[in-house]
C-alpha cells in the first residue's frame, strides 16, 4: 500500500527486484526435499532465555536447519530464529488515560534479510497481522489486574523466517499460501512465553506455540511441525495451548481442511504440548542459574559482614 | 428463520402524535407568520421554522432560547436560529429544536458514566456538549452525612467512583460554559447495580426521555417481581431489579439520612432468570417506543409493557421486540 | 495496542450481563436466541461503475458497501527455477496466485496500518483464497490475468466488531461482480466485448436455475459465555465475551453441507474490563484495606460475586462446538447463506 512507504530512506523499486537464482549444474537433479522425520516428530529448538541482559526479559529460540548435503547454495528447506525482549512492566507515560490492567503491547518486526524476498524497514500488514495474533496469545495468560497503570513491551525480531514453499518452486503460478507465517507464529508464541516468564510477569500457565498442517501427498493424515518447503500444504493450523488448563488462547487455520479440521487441531495441540517441554525446561533451568547466582551473593554478603545475617545477637 | 434479510426501504412518514386540531390557519407568506393568531398560553404550535425565519415583528414579544435579533432589521424582529417548532410562555418566545442533543437544565434528574477521574472531582457524560463535574463533595460518604472529606477520601477515590461506572444524580448547578455540576446527595441517588442501561438519543420534538413528575417508578411485572426503571432526562435510562434498602435504626435526633455501608459496592445480588427476561422486555418495549417516535415516560411503557404481554398471549411468545411485533406495540400504546 | 473498542461498562453491568448470558437458555440484552440475527439491509449492484457491489445495513445503523473492481496486469515471473520443460508443452491448467487479489478495509477513525484493518483485511483475504478457485478464474491467459481489488468502506463509526458485517457485504460484492467477455484468443493482448450483457459473472451462475455453482464464503461472530454459545453479539455481549472466534465457511461442493476454510480467536475486550470492589472491601468510614488487601480478597473471590476480567483461553471442547454450530447441515451458516440468497440488486 502506498501509505507504507518507507520515506525515511532510499528505497529500492517496488515489486521490481527477485532474488537471485542460480544455475545448476547439468548432471545435478534438484529434487524437492522430502520430510525425513514422522508425522508427529518435532523438529529440535535451541530455547535459551536471559539473552539480552539489559531487557527486564529476554529469549532466543532457533529451529535447526536440517543435516542434508547441499546441492546448491540456496538452502531446500528453511530454518527459524527468533529473538525476543520484553520490557515492563513500566509505568505508563503521564497522559495516557487510567488503565486497571496491564496494557500489552507486541511488535513483530521481520529483519530485512530474514527471508529470500527481502522485506522492508517499515512493518507490512502481515508483520502487523502476526502482532495482533502474538497479543491475542499472550493476553490470555497474563494476569493483567495485578498491574494497573502499567504497560509492557514484547519485541520480537525475526532473524530467520520459514519460507513458504520450496525456492524452486516459486514460478509455478504462486504455491504460497503463506504457510511459513504459521510456524513464525508458533515460534513467537514460544519465544515471547519464556521471555516474559524471565520478566517475571505474573501469568496462568505458560502458552506454547504449536502448529500442524493436512499435506496433499499424506491423503489426510496430519503432520506436525510442518516445514513448508518438503510438504504440499492443504490446510494448516497454528494453536496457543495452556496445558494445565487444557484452554486455547489464539488459534488461527487457514485452508481447506473439510471434514479433517478436530484431527487438524488435536494434532496442533500435540505440537504445542512438545514445544512445551522444551519450554518449561528453558525456563526452569534459567530460573535455577538465577536462584543459584543469588544464594552465592548471599553466602559472600555474609562472609564480609554486610548486609543483613540470619542470627540476631542480643547484647547487653 | 436465524436471519431476517429486508429490502432496503424509504423511511417511514412519521407519525402524527398530536391531535388535528392544532392546525390553524397561518399565514402563507414565506418570510413572517402571524403570531397572534397563535392560541395563548403556554403551547407548542405545529409549524416547523426554519433557521434566519423572522418569526414576528411585534415589540411586545421578549426573545428565550433560539432566536436572535437581526442588526440589519427594523429593533424588534425576532428571527430563529434553530429549525423548530414554537413556544409561547406567556410573553416569552423561544424556539424549540426537532432534535438537540440535551443540555442540562438545575433539577434533571440524570444518569451519568464517569469517564475520567481527577484529584477531587470526577468527569461525567451525560450525553451533553460538555462533561458535568462530581464533586468529590458533593457526594455521600458512608459513615454519615456530616463527615469530614478526608485526604485519605481522596487517595481512595476510585474506591467510591471508578471508570465506567454508573449512577444517577441531579443537576446542582451550570457553570458559566453551560456544564453541569451533579449531587447526589439523597439516598435515591448514587451507584446503580443489579440491571441494564440503554441510552435512548434524541431530545425534543416526539421522542426519546421527556421531563414528567416521575423519572423514577417501579413496576410489577408479570413473573419477575418489582423492576426498577429510571428515565434520566438525557435519554439515559436504568432497568434494574427492585431492592429494598435496609433501613437501619434512625434515631430521633438524627433527621439526616444515613447512607448504608454497601452503596458504592459493585456487587450485584441475586437475580433471577425471570427478572432478567422481565428487564429484557422492558429494554424491548423502550426501544420500541423510541423507535416509533413515541415519547418515552411512564405511562406510554407501562402501556406498552402491557400491550406486550397481551401480544404475548394472542399470537404466541416473542422475545426478540423488533419489526412486526414492536410496530404493533407502537400501535396499541398511541390507540389506546 | 487496545482491543477495537473502549467499551466503558461499570463492573455491576459486567457482572450482570455475564450472568444473564450464563444462564441456560441465555438471556440476551434484546431478548434474541442464541442464533438469531439482527434484522439488516441488503442491496447489490448499486454501483454502476464497479465491476460489483453491495451495501448492507445493520439494525444499529451501522453500514458497510464495498466495490469490486477488476484491471488487466501482466502477469511476472516470480523468480525459482524452470524445471523440466521437456515435457514440452505447457500444463493446461494454469493457476492463479495469491497477489491477484487486493482486499483493502477503510474503518472511520482507524489509520490503514491499525490493528483491526490489517486483521480484518487479512481475515478476508485468507477466507476468500482458502480453495484456491477464485484465483484460478482470474487467468486470462499465461501472460495476462484480471488483478481484483476489493475496497471495503464502513460508513459509520465501528459500534461493535465489524467483521461480520463486512463479510457479508462482500460476500454478495463478488456474487454480483461481472467480468467483460474476452473476444480474443489465446496469447494475444486481451481484447473484450464491451456489451454489458456479454459479460460473465466471476462467480458463474448455472445455466438452467441461474444460480451460483460456487459461493464466496461468509465469515461469521461467534462467541461463548460460559458454555452457551451466541451469534451475532453486540458490543454489549462482546465486552462480556469469554471467547470470541471468527468462522469463514464456504459451500462443500462434494458433501453439499458447508465446510470450513478460516479461523480466527479474537481478543475479547473484557480482558481489558476493571475489576469491581466486593462489598467488604469497599472503603468505609476512615481507612478501608489497601490495595494489596483489595487484591487478595478479589483473588479469593475469584469472579463469583463481582466482576472480573477473563483469564485463559477457550476449551477445545468449546472450540470444537462453535465450529460444529456453524458448519452443520442445518446450521447457522447455512441459514446465513440460505438468507442472502433472496437479496435482489
Amino acid at each position: 500500500m502506498a501509505m507504507l512507504a518507507d520515506r525515511r530512506r532510499m528505497n529500492a523499486p517496488p515489486g521490481g527486484t527477485s532474488p537471485p537464482v542460480f544455475a545448476s549444474l547439468p548432471e545435478a537433479k534438484l529434487t524437492k526435499p522430502i520430510r525425513t522425520r514422522n508425522p508427529d516428530e518435532h523438529r529440535k529448538i535451541f530455547l535459551r532465555t536471559g539473552v539480552v541482559p539489559s531487557a527486564s526479559g529476554s529469549a532466543y529460540y532457533e529451529i535447526s536447519p536440517s543435516n542434508t548435503p547441499r546441492q546448491t547454495l540456496v538452502p531446500s528447506s528453511s530454518s527459524l530464529k527468533i529473538t525476543c525482549t520484553v520490557h515492563g512492566p513500566r509505568p505508563l507515560p503521564r497522559n495516557a488515560a487510567f488503565s486497571s490492567n496491564l496494557l500489552l503491547t507486541t511488535h513483530v518486526k521481520f529483519a530485512p534479510f530474514a527471508t529470500r524476498q527481502r522485506r522492508g524497514y517499515v512493518r507490512d500488514s502481515s508483520e502487523r497481522d502476526l502482532g495482533v495474533h502474538l497479543e491475542t496469545a499472550l493476553r490470555g495468560v497474563v494476569i493483567g489486574d495485578r498491574w494497573p497503570k502499567s504497560g509492557c513491551e514484547v519485541v520480537i525480531t525475526v532473524l530467520e523466517g520459514e519460507e513458504d514453499g520450496w525456492w524452486a518452486d516459486a514460478e509455478e503460478g504462486g504455491k504460497a499460501g503463506s504457510w511459513g507465517m504459521m510456524n513464525v507464529l508458533a515460534g513467537c508464541i514460544t519465544v515471547a512465553s519464556a521471555a516474559i516468564a524471565d520478566a517475571g510477569v505474573d501469568c496462568v500457565d505458560l502458552v506454547s506455540g504449536g502448529v500442524a498442517a493436512l499435506t496433499a501427498e499424506r491423503n489426510g493424515e496430519g503432520v506436525l511441525d510442518p516445514c513448508p518447503s518438503e510438504h504440499d500444504i492443504k490446510a494448516a493450523c497454528v494453536v496457543g495451548y495452556l496445558q494445565s488448563r487444557d484452554e486455547v488462547t489464539e488459534m488461527w487455520m487457514k485452508g481447506d481442511a473439510g471434514s479433517g479440521s478436530e484431527a487438524l487441531i488435536d494434532n496442533a495441540v500435540k505440537a504445542a504440548v512438545l514445544t512445551r517441554t522444551v519450554l518449561a525446561e528453558a525456563v526452569k533451568e534459567a530460573t535455577e542459574m538465577k536462584i543459584g547466582k543469588t544464594s552465592e551473593a548471599a553466602v559472600e554478603t555474609t562472609n564480609t559482614g554486610k548486609g543483613k545475617t540470619k542470627d540476631i545477637q542480643m547484647t547487653g | 428463520m436465524a436471519i431476517t434479510i429486508l429490502a432496503p426501504a424509504p423511511a417511514e412518514a412519521p407519525r402524527r402524535t398530536y391531535h388535528e386540531t392544532d392546525l390553524d390557519t397561518y399565514g402563507e407568506d414565506e418570510d413572517e407568520m402571524e403570531i397572534d393568531d397563535l392560541p395563548s398560553g403556554h403551547r407548542r404550535s405545529t409549524q416547523v421554522i426554519t433557521p434566519g425565519q423572522i418569526v414576528t415583528d411585534d415589540p411586545q414579544w421578549m426573545r428565550g432560547h433560539g432566536t436572535f435579533a437581526a442588526s440589519d432589521d427594523a429593533s424588534s424582529a425576532i428571527r430563529s436560529t434553530l429549525a423548530g417548532t414554537l413556544q409561547k410562555t406567556n410573553k416569552l418566545l423561544s424556539v424549540v429544536p426537532l432534535r438537540a442533543r440535551y443540555t442540562p437544565e438545575i433539577g434533571d434528574l440524570v444518569i451519568g458514566r464517569i469517564v475520567e477521574v481527577q484529584s477531587r472531582r470526577w468527569k461525567v457524560d451525560v450525553a451533553a456538549p460538555l462533561l458535568a463535574n462530581l464533586l468529590l463533595s458533593s457526594i455521600n460518604l458512608p459513615g454519615g452525612a456530616l463527615r469530614r472529606r478526608t485526604s485519605v477520601d481522596e487517595l481512595n477515590i476510585r474506591s467510591f467512583f471508578g471508570e465506567g461506572e454508573l449512577l444517577v444524580a441531579e443537576v446542582q448547578s451550570l457553570f458559566q460554559d453551560g456544564s453541569a455540576s451533579l449531587h447526589t446527595r439523597s439516598l435515591k441517588y448514587g451507584k446503580l447495580r443489579n440491571g441494564h442501561f440503554m441510552a435512548v438519543s434524541g431530545m425534543g420534538g416526539g421522542a426519546g426521555v421527556v421531563r414528567s413528575k416521575r423519572q423514577i417508578f417501579t413496576l410489577q411485572t408479570a413473573r419477575g417481581g418489582e423492576v426498577d426503571v429510571i428515565l434520566g432526562v438525557n435519554g439515559y435510562i436504568w432497568i434494574a431489579k427492585h431492592v429494598e434498602e435496609k433501613r437501619e435504626e434512625v434515631g430521633l435526633n438524627r433527621l439526616e439520612e444515613t447512607a448504608s455501608q454497601s452503596m458504592y459496592s459493585s456487587q450485584n445480588d441475586e437475580i433471577s432468570s425471570e427478572t432478567r427476561r422481565e428487564i429484557a422486555r422492558l429494554a424491548g418495549c423502550i426501544r420500541v417506543l423510541a423507535e416509533g417516535s413515541v415519547k418515552v415516560e411512564e405511562d406510554n411503557l407501562r402501556r406498552a409493557y402491557e400491550a406486550s404481554l397481551e401480544l404475548d398471549e394472542i399470537e404466541g411468545e416473542v422475545r426478540y421486540l423488533g419489526g412486526e411485533r414492536g410496530r404493533n406495540i407502537v400501535d396499541m400504546v398511541l390507540g389506546g | 495496542m487496545a482491543p477495537y473498542t473502549n467499551i466503558p461498562l461499570s463492573p455491576a453491568e459486567l457482572s450482570y450481563l455475564h450472568t444473564s448470558l450464563a444462564q441456560d437458555p441465555p438471556i440476551r440484552p434484546d431478548g434474541r436466541s442464541p442464533t438469531q440475527f439482527r434484522p439488516l439491509v441488503a442491496e447489490t449492484d448499486i454501483l454502476p461503475s464497479a465491476n460489483g457491489s453491495a451495501r448492507i445495513c445493520f439494525a444499529d445503523g451501522t453500514e458497510a458497501v464495498v466495490g469490486v473492481k477488476a484491471e488487466v496486469e501482466r502477469t511476472g515471473r516470480k523468480g525459482g527455477l524452470v524445471r523440466g520443460k521437456e515435457d514440452g508443452e505447457v500444463e493446461g491448467e494454469e493457476r492463479g496466485e495469491d497477489g491477484w487479489l487486493d482486499v483493502s478495509i477503510e474503518i472511520p477513525g482507524t489509520r490503514d496500518d491499525d490493528a483491526l484493518p490489517v486483521f480484518l483485511a487479512a481475515m478476508l483475504t485468507e477466507a476468500l483464497l482458502a480453495d484456491g478457485e477464485l484465483k484460478g478464474r482470474l487467468v486470462i491467459g499465461r501472460v495476462w490475468h484480471w488483478r481484483l481489488f476489493v475496497d471495503i468502506l464502513l460508513l459509520s463509526q465501528p459500534l461493535s466488531y465489524p467483521l461480520p458485517l463486512l463479510s457479508l457485504t462482500t460476500h454478495l460484492a463478488l456474487l454480483s461482480t461481472r467480468l467483460p467477455a474476452l473476444i480474443s484468443q489465446k496469447d494475444e493482448d486481451p481484447l473484450f466485448n464491451d456489451d454489458w450483457e456479454a459479460s460473465t459473472h466471476l462467480f458463474p451462475r448455472q445455466p438452467t436455475t441461474n444460480e451460483p455453482e460456487t459461493k464466496p464464503p461468509i465469515t461469521l461472530l461467534v462467541m461463548t459465555v460460559g458454555t452457551n454459545i451466541l451469534f451475532d453479539p453486540s458490543s454489549d455481549e462482546i465486552a462480556v465475551a469469554d471467547a470470541i472466534v471468527a468462522i469463514s465457511a464456504t459451500e462443500d461442493s462434494k458433501d453439499g453441507g458447508l465446510k470450513m476454510v478460516a479461523l480466527r480467536t479474537v481478543d475479547p475486550p473484557s480482558r481489558l474490563t476493571s475489576a469491581g470492589v466486593p462489598t467488604q472491601a469497599n472503603t468505609t468510614a476512615g481507612g478501608g484495606l489497601s490495595a494489596e488487601e483489595t487484591l487478595k480478597l478479589r483473588e479469593k473471590d475469584a469472579g463469583a460475586t463481582v466482576w472480573r476480567p477473563p483469564r485463559g483461553g477457550v476449551s477445545r471442547t468449546v472450540l470444537g462446538r462453535m465450529i460444529k454450530k456453524v458448519v452443520e447441515k442445518g446450521g447457522v451458516g447455512e441459514e446465513v447463506l440460505e438468507g442472502l440468497r433472496g437479496v435482489k440488486s
